[in-house]
């Protein structure tokens, strides 16, 4: 068995625990005997992650318990991080973060250490940073790169202001994260100038990417005039939908908002598995709760309702939604 | 025809130049979008050279894909012409001669020499880069065999580069006034948090204004590992004005602990001085000294105008300890009380500013109640989960709505 499999029973509990005193110890031993940064990142803490992330899903654990094991995760990635700032910057600047509402640092933690193993000059902004803020940052650093990384879709609009905001400045923009899905199709609806598709792939396609680009085209103009409309309306609706479907469970709430922020998400990128993947997924959080009936089809029955005035969100739920959850 | 063309062509040129270059404040960034752009339609490689005040020089070449710099600390003979009087200077390279002698005049670094004279180029042409009068650097342009410059050809590298030159000098003094705030800024920035035996430490900071660092809340950490004063306030205003009165009171703090880290003491010190001063400006701070004891961490706590700091325990229980106090800085002569605590390991405290309880969303303030109620459910976290749990629900509940700056400082007793 390779030594990360080995302590990753140990490294779950120490996050169980919100030990981040252990976390390091282990995550320190693994990098005293060898193993690749890049690997305890990925078998070690990535997979912890992974775990504790269907802890929740499963109501096994509250957002609480898996935020403070998660700040245990970011500890042992900055444990990591202070090795890697010891090498030689070999390589230009990056600037790396995560746009509002993406408030899951983690991933960008991770890519930036890997970034910087590699010999990157890193700028890490961190989590939820305003277009604006890193406007700022790209004029004072003057980077050969932005990095945007984004876990939930509610955060894939503020994300194109970050593309818009790199690639105005002539800067190309590498986008990555659980929210783009499997392929480049979001990455380049919004106008990334490359997707990153997963770890450890990430870190090799800084290297090939253009010195200057041209600003993002300008995003179809009627999804996204109906995008912006459900952005200003959000809260309304999100009550709207709440007081209508019948599920009494405290993670209702969260279901509705997950649901209009895809639909947001599909309209700005045009792609419809963003609301497929949004049903299997309030689907699998209410099944886990035992909540009774056909919730999922009941909540876009009074989605397709409430948003009326809303046809293209309309047409997404129609065609994408995923009648076979119940 | 083919003459409407090529004006079409250089409109529509021009056009992008204007567009991409508007608005790029950072030199280095500048220089690559103004050279990616001069391929084909100046040159087949391009030169970019900045003047630097000791005569030298700084040069970036692009030659379609790739970027090369290197700095020379003498201008050669032509463009050191160009530096005197902005003159355009068009070179002719001699089919049958060695093509480098002529480029030597124009191109001062021997491998970019190198590279325009493996292009066999025809045309060299050198074009100042003047703006508002002063001529900051030049732009050397090669064509090869056949593509020469002619007239319209050299007005139009002119224009380019008149353009070019403008957004670079906006650059070049944006990035020097940015030198000088972030200079001046640095004391006034949030301070590293050391790192103590026995205690963890984490902070955030988010300022009203979204561009900047600073504001007018400020936190701060001095002492000896054994002995910690630990404060957290802020000053009335915004923004920079703001920022430079926290420099002052972190100052005086700072310089009060140093005789005597009694909570009590240094706040009476912070609120003579602001007083003895006159003006109208005062300060609210939370001040408090930590020191090991023999389970935990002793804490001496005392308040001038500010909420008292959460105690959260490893059991979930949330604790406000009673302290009051007045504001520093408007009336003379002010003692404070201290209140003495434990914190068990795993235990924590928050200090935060009132940007926390008075962040007002459309369900009205975020209120102490919803504070302690999230505080409760992160017994045992890490001091950074506590402060990003807390600034991430209060960002939340503004939901878009202007807030005010925002500082927390949590620490927790225990390795």
């Amino acid at each position: 068995m390779s030594p990360t499999l080995t302590l990753l029973p140990d490294f779950e509990q120490a996050l169980a625990d919100g030990d981040a005193g252990a976390a390091v110890t282990l995550v320190e031993h693994l990098l005293a005997n060898g193993t690749p940064a890049e690997a305890v990142m990925l078998d070690v803490i990535g997979e912890a992650q992974r775990r504790i992330g269907e802890r929740w899903q499963r109501g096994e654990w509250s957002v609480a318990q898996e935020h403070t094991a998660t700040g245990v995760s970011m500890a042992a990635v900055e444990a990591i991080a202070r090795q890697a700032r010891v090498r030689p910057v070999t390589r230009g600047r990056i600037v790396l973060g995560c746009a509002e509402r993406e408030w899951h640092a983690l991933p960008a933690m991770v890519v930036g250490t890997l970034l910087r193993d590699r010999g990157w000059h890193v700028t890490f902004l961190g989590a939820s940073t305003p277009a604006d803020r890193l406007s700022s940052y790209l004029r004072d650093v003057g980077p050969d790169a932005t990095a945007v990384s984004c876990s939930i879709v509610g955060a894939l609009p503020s994300t194109r202001q970050f593309i818009e905001a790199s690639t105005g400045a002539g800067i190309p923009v590498v986008a990555g994260g659980a929210a783009f899905g499997v392929d480049d199709v979001r990455a380049r609806a919004l106008g990334a100038t490359a997707w990153a598709p997963r770890l450890p792939e990430v870190v090799t396609i800084f290297d090939d990417l253009p010195t200057v680009v041209p600003p993002a085209p300008p995003l179809p103009a009627e999804p996204l005039a109906e995008q912006r409309a459900l952005e200003l309306a959000h809260r309304r609706l999100v009550d709207a939908v709440c007081e209508r479907w019948p599920v009494d469970c405290a993670e209702a709430r969260d279901c509705v908002e997950q649901a209009l922020w895809t639909l947001q998400g599909a309209l700005l990128t045009g792609d419809g598995r963003l609301v497929a993947d949004t049903a299997r997924w309030v689907s699998a959080l209410l099944t886990a709760r035992s909540v009774p009936g056909m919730p999922t089809t009941a909540l876009a029955a009074e989605l397709t309702m409430v948003l009326r005035d809303f046809p293209l969100a309309v047409d997404l739920l129609r065609s994408h939604w995923d009648a076979t959850c119940p | 025809m083919v003459i409407d063309m090529r004006v079409k062509d250089q409109v529509g040129f021009m056009h992008d130049v204007s567009r991409q270059l508007a608005g790029s404040l950072n030199v280095r960034r500048t220089v690559l979008t103004a050279l990616h752009l001069a391929v084909p339609e100046v040159g087949d490689w391009v030169l970019l050279a900045r003047f630097e005040p000791g005569g030298g020089a700084t040069l970036t070449a692009w030659d379609g894909t790739t970027a090369t710099t290197a700095t020379v600390a003498s201008l050669s003979v032509a463009l050191a012409r160009i530096r005197r009087v902005g003159q355009t200077e068009l070179l002719h390279v001699e089919l049958d001669t060695d093509p480098g002698d002529g480029l030597a005049s124009l191109i001062p670094d021997a491998a970019m020499r190198a590279a325009a004279a493996g292009l066999r180029p025809a045309d060299v042409l050198g074009v100042a880069l003047t703006a508002h009068g002063t001529t900051g650097g030049a732009l050397i342009a090669v064509r090869g065999q056949g593509r020469g410059y002619d007239e319209p050809d050299v007005r139009l590298v002119e224009e380019y580069a008149s353009r070019v030159a403008v957004t670079l000098d906006s650059a070049r003094l944006y990035e020097e006034r940015t030198h000088i705030a972030n200079t001046l800024q640095a004391s006034l920035r949030p301070p590293v948090l050391p790192e103590l035996p026995g205690l963890r430490m984490a902070a955030r900071y988010r300022a009203a204004h979204e561009r900047m660092e600073i504001g007018g809340d400020f936190y701060d950490v001095h002492g000896t590992k054994d002995d910690v004063s630990v404060v957290i306030g802020d000053v009335c205003g915004k923004g920079v004005e703001a920022a430079v009165l926290t420099g002052q009171a972190r100052q005086t703090i700072k310089t009060a602990a140093r005789f005597d880290r009694s909570p009590a003491v240094v706040l009476a010190a912070l609120n003579d001085v602001l007083y003895a001063e006159g003006a109208d400006r005062f300060v609210t701070v939370a001040c408090a000294r930590l020191r090991p004891a023999e389970r935990g961490t002793h804490v001496t706590l005392a308040v001038a105008g500010h909420p008292a700091p959460l105690i959260v325990r490893r059991d979930g229980t949330v604790e406000e300890p009673e302290i009051r106090g007045t504001v520093a800085g408007v009336w003379a002569d002010l003692s404070y009380r201290e209140v003495e605590l434990l914190l068990a390991p795993g235990d924590a405290m928050l200090l935060f500013t009132d940007g926390v309880n008075e962040a007002r969303g459309q369900n009205g303030f975020f209120g102490m109640t919803r504070l302690r109620d999230l505080l409760a459910g992160y017994a045992g976290a890490s001091p950074e989960t506590l402060c990003e749990a807390v600034e991430q629900r209060v960002v939340e509940h503004l939901d878009g709505a202007a807030h005010d700056d925002i500082a927390l400082l949590a620490i927790r007793s225990g390795d």
